[in-house]
């Protein structure tokens, strides 16, 4: 990925992608200048789209949340600068969290959707997973998460979260990555234990 | 039953070649069992993500509170269920204010001296510091301060600042320790070298007036004012409390 070069983005901008681009460590501290930096969005939003403050910093936390999957899975082409890019889905989730409003969907939480991770497979077989989904109870398999133990649990939580094997082994101090996937398969096979056995 | 997660991690992890792929999607469609365990495989991981940004969300809720200490965006909802004890509270408190207001400084206003000492007193006595249990300096220097160890913290806000110069909270603590130390020219760079900063909760000119007020120098009470006063026209932070001094001079 080359925008580095890109004209459109300033010294500081590049230092907060680099930051998320790279490991564990570097990755959270940019993540935390990134929310830092554009946190009066959540004042824009409670004086120009008069939301409750709450509302306002759930929309600004999405926003930040959905930019830094995009910063690390490389999609954020610096096309333009990073704060009108922020911008731009700030006000898409805006939008978003309008239109919920109107049809009675009063929330700006995700839902649990699984559309991102569905699009891998193809569509000869994607409608016999979406229905095996569908029928997933969410509340058991979160509270079964809890039971799988604090290290198990932080573990899947960073893997989800889009961590590698490799950052994952420096992060909690394993050896090597290949050590992180066989606990992080095996973290996997407990839950789905513990969540099948309910 | 058989154990496919390796199998189903390594399709989603995109290391299966063209033929594997082709292989593995004509399972699901013939095994349902193995279905099963694909359909778990993403129920699980969206799970864990659903988790993953609610904790990164009470992370976030701590930055923004650290950039604003005055106002706990956590407890916004509790304090929302409890307003209206809390508004009878204030009622009781502003009778009780006024009166004492009334017979104890009517015919004696407080100067903007001591009004900003008061402020000082109330508001840098403590500074937010995360519940996060992961080291690092600034929160160290953080405690430090709260712990009153001033000249520690301050050795440690300059050492981390000479590392991380961009940091616009740093500067923010920077000026706090200085001012509470009494080296008001410092304090004053500091303040001022965060004026045009992106913060949710820039004080920057009314802390610059507030410095001025605490150094008191000729002139200073009258440049004071004029900050005051472009906190209050520029609709910038801690407009209220300008405001309110501004009555008082």
């Amino acid at each position: 990925m080359n925008l580095f070069n890109k004209p459109t983005l300033a010294t500081d901008e590049r230092e907060i992608i680099d930051s998320i681009t790279q490991d564990g460590t570097e990755r959270k501290k940019g993540e935390e200048r990134l929310f830092n930096r554009y946190a009066y969005f959540i004042k824009e939003a409670i004086y120009k789209y008069s939301l409750p403050e709450e509302d306002a910093f759930d929309l600004y936390s999405d926003t930040i949340i959905s930019a830094i999957e995009k910063i690390a899975s490389g999609s954020f082409q610096g096309r333009s600068s990073l704060k009108t890019w922020i911008y731009s889905i700030f006000h898409n989730k805006y939008v978003d969290l309008l239109r919920k409003k109107t049809t009675n969907k009063n929330s700006i939480h995700q839902t649990l959707s699984i559309s991102d991770l569905l699009l891998e497979i193809s569509d000869h077989s994607k409608s016999i997973v979406q229905k095996l989904v569908d029928k997933t109870d969410w509340e058991i398999l979160r509270e079964r998460l809890v039971q799988v133990g604090e290290s198990c649990r932080q573990m899947l939580l960073l893997w989800a979260d889009g961590y590698s094997d490799k950052d994952i082994a420096g992060l909690m101090e394993y050896k090597t990555s290949d050590v992180v996937k066989t606990t992080r398969l095996r973290c996997l096979e407990k839950l789905k234990q513990l969540y099948r056995n309910t | 039953m058989e154990n496919y997660l390796e199998y189903i991690d390594a399709y989603f992890q995109r290391m299966l070649d063209p033929e594997e792929i082709k292989r593995f999607e004509q399972k699901i469609t013939e095994d349902k069992e193995f279905a099963d365990e694909v359909a778990f495989y993403l129920s699980a991981k969206q799970s864990l993500k659903a988790e993953a940004d609610r904790e990164k969300k009470e992370w976030f809720r701590e930055l923004l509170a650290q950039q604003r200490p005055l106002i706990d965006i956590n407890q916004y909802r509790s304090a929302k269920r409890i307003w209206i004890y809390r508004v009878s509270a204030a009622a009781a408190v502003i009778v009780c204010a006024f009166f004492a207001w009334y017979f104890f400084f009517a015919n004696n206003p407080a100067t903007p001296q001591q009004m900003a000492d008061n402020y000082v007193n109330e508001n840098f006595k403590n500074l937010p510091v995360t519940m996060s249990a992961e080291l690092d300096s600034t929160q160290t220097g953080l405690r430090l301060y709260n712990e009153g160890k001033y000249d520690s913290a301050l050795s440690l806000f300059e050492m981390i600042s000479q590392r991380d110069s961009r940091n616009d909270l740093l500067k923010k603590y920077l000026g706090i320790v200085y001012l509470r130390l009494g080296s008001y020219d410092k304090a004053l760079q500091h303040f001022q070298a965060f004026e045009h900063d992106n913060l949710y909760y820039n004080p920057s000119v009314f802390y610059q007036a507030l410095t001025l007020l605490k150094r008191n120098l000729p002139g200073d009470k009258q440049k004071a004012k004029e900050l005051l006063q472009q906190v209050v026209n520029n609709d910038l932070d801690e407009k209220e409390t300008a405001q309110q001094w501004l009555k008082k001079w």
